[in-house]
């Protein structure tokens, strides 16, 4: 009984901070938003096809960005686990680095890059490999380039945790069973660092659901995510309504896919057995 | 041979990921230098003005800069309060509804900023007469909670709280305990997730956009305006100072608490 009293006041300062300024806020206006004009502005962002791209293209990016962060960084993260390198600490500090750069920044770093007078367009026209140059600023590609570069990191720290903590007797015992490298990482190390994997995915589709510095900055102003859609609704359409209801639809698909992947990630968990990692 | 098969593909791909990760860092720093308003490459000499331009722009830059350590260092000592004592709570005790209570300690990471934000500046613009900085801080202070429990968490976790029994059998008192025991073992934790906390708010554009007002404009803002006006290297000096600034963190991290602690 005392623990719980002592449990609940050393709670009670967070408690008070997240409901007074965090969930009652969020509650209020949803409450507010929909007795304003009902589900008039979700039911528009529905059926008016501007505004159902928009959604299909910022879910859609995110996929594009989760694979290529998962198919680059899971090498990585496997290489980081395992290497014996005296190199390793600079190797984590280059890791990390970028991470702790704001996107402000790392935006502009890939802008002086990928704009038409930029640096790529001038290597490419310089050693004679296009005429004309290429336009890759304010597309959807420099959106796709400028996420994975911001959310990378956050792939390849959670798969390396995770592939760290495998046993590396596990995979000498595959291999001496008869098993090739390929069979190996397939059959053992892949499904061994699943939780890694699953967890490094959520955070990384969740974070480009959510981006806006970089689809702002690397996207121009045609090309919309639901996060920059806000913002033109509040800012330019002043449609306070609408800004809202975007708001909360890009806010609950994101619990739905949180709710779906936390069901999926304890099947997988079920069958691998690798609950330990969690 | 196995070995050198799976560490070759390996090898490869991580040599690509960090050229790939320094790239454009490494074309800012070049950038900073350029004596050209555009940046060529590779660069046609050295020049200093751009570094001078950040104190001499009609953009206030240094004001920016001013108000993000304003911000970020009053959001994250508040912060330290209500987030060790948070991450406390549910590592001290077992009790039912603890893994719901740290769902909850981190919510605000899954919830989108711009949902937030937006929220903030209805609610705030309702009640009416709340500065630009309040409503940042208050907003800053929510978002960057979760990174301040996430870390003294993991440190907590693997923490022997039979020590705290030692402390009190050789005389001393659950606050003594407490501030000579308990702390100076998580202080790991608490220091990390209070240098990630400080770095997040510090650089925080999307809160910091839609809840500025024209008297309080955070430094990430600034640059952000400044390249709707001008896309030229002052842009590049800034940027520079900052990715320094980011590099001297992460050296004197990986020197006093090491880097194993974001493999958690």
């Amino acid at each position: 009984m005392k623990q719980k009293k002592s449990a609940f006041l050393l709670a009670l300062p967070a408690l008070i901070a997240l409901l007074a300024f965090f969930v009652a806020p969020m509650v209020y206006i949803l409450v507010n938003t929909l007795q304003a004009s009902g589900l008039d502005n979700f039911v528009k962002f529905f059926s008016d096809s501007f505004y159902l791209d928009i959604l299909k293209t910022t879910l859609w990016v995110s996929v594009k960005v989760t694979v290529l962060c998962l198919l680059l960084g899971y090498p990585t993260a496997y290489f980081m686990a395992r290497t014996q390198s005296r190199m390793k600490n600079v190797l984590m500090i280059v890791i990390l680095f970028p991470f702790l750069v704001s996107a402000v920044v790392r935006s502009y770093g890939w802008m002086v890059i990928l704009g038409n007078k930029g640096i790529l367009n001038q290597i490419l026209q310089g050693i004679g490999l296009i005429k004309t140059p290429l336009k890759i600023m304010n597309t959807e590609t420099a959106v796709v380039i400028g996420l994975v570069h911001l959310l990378l990191p956050y792939m390849i720290l959670s798969i390396t945790g995770v592939v760290q903590s495998i046993d590396k007797n596990i995979e000498y015992a595959s291999y001496s069973l008869g098993a090739n490298p390929f069979e190996t990482f397939r059959k053992v190390v892949f499904p061994l660092s699943a939780p890694g994997i699953i967890s490094g995915c959520i955070l990384v589709f969740t974070m480009s659901m959510t981006s806006y510095v970089t689809p702002k900055l690397l996207g121009g102003s045609k090309f919309r995510m639901m996060s920059t859609m806000v913002f033109q609704e509040v800012n330019v359409n002043f449609n306070w309504g609408l800004a809202s209801a975007i708001s909360y639809i890009l806010l609950f698909t994101i619990l739905i896919i949180l709710l779906i992947a936390n069901y999926a990630t304890a099947g997988i968990e079920r069958r691998v057995g690798g609950g330990k990692h969690a | 041979m196995h070995e050198n098969r799976t560490g070759w593909v390996s090898r490869i791909v991580t040599a690509l990921v960090f050229l790939f990760l320094l790239a454009p860092l490494l074309v800012v720093i070049l950038a900073s230098f350029s004596p050209t308003p555009i940046v060529t490459f590779p660069p046609k000499g050295f020049s200093l003005e751009w570094y001078r331009n950040i104190f001499t722009s009609s953009t206030n830059f240094l004001d920016g800069f001013v108000k993000s350590i304003e911000v970020a260092a009053i959001a994250t000592v508040v912060d330290i309060f209500i987030g060790v004592t948070a991450a406390l709570s549910v590592s001290r005790y077992s009790f039912k509804g603890r893994e719901l209570l740290i769902a909850f300690f981190t919510s605000p990471m899954y919830v989108p900023s711009i949902a937030f934000a937006f929220v903030l500046l209805q609610v705030t613009s309702r009640i009416g007469g709340v500065s630009g900085m309040f409503k940042i801080l208050i907003g800053h202070m929510i978002i960057i909670m979760p990174y301040i429990v996430r870390n003294t968490l993991s440190v907590l976790a693997s923490f022997n709280w039979t020590l705290e029994d030692a402390a009190a059998s050789l005389g001393a008192n659950p606050v003594q305990t407490f501030f000579k025991v308990t702390i100076p073992l998580a202080k790991p934790g608490i220091i990390a997730g209070a240098m990630l906390a400080f770095l997040y708010s510090f650089d925080e554009a999307v809160l910091s956009s839609l809840l500025s007002s024209p008297k309080f404009i955070t430094l990430p803002v600034r640059i952000m305006n400044y390249m709707e006006l001008s896309f030229d290297p002052t842009l590049a000096a800034i940027s520079t100072i900052l990715i320094l600034m980011s590099l001297s963190l992460i050296v004197l991290m990986e020197r006093f608490l090491g880097l194993d602690m974001f493999l958690k």
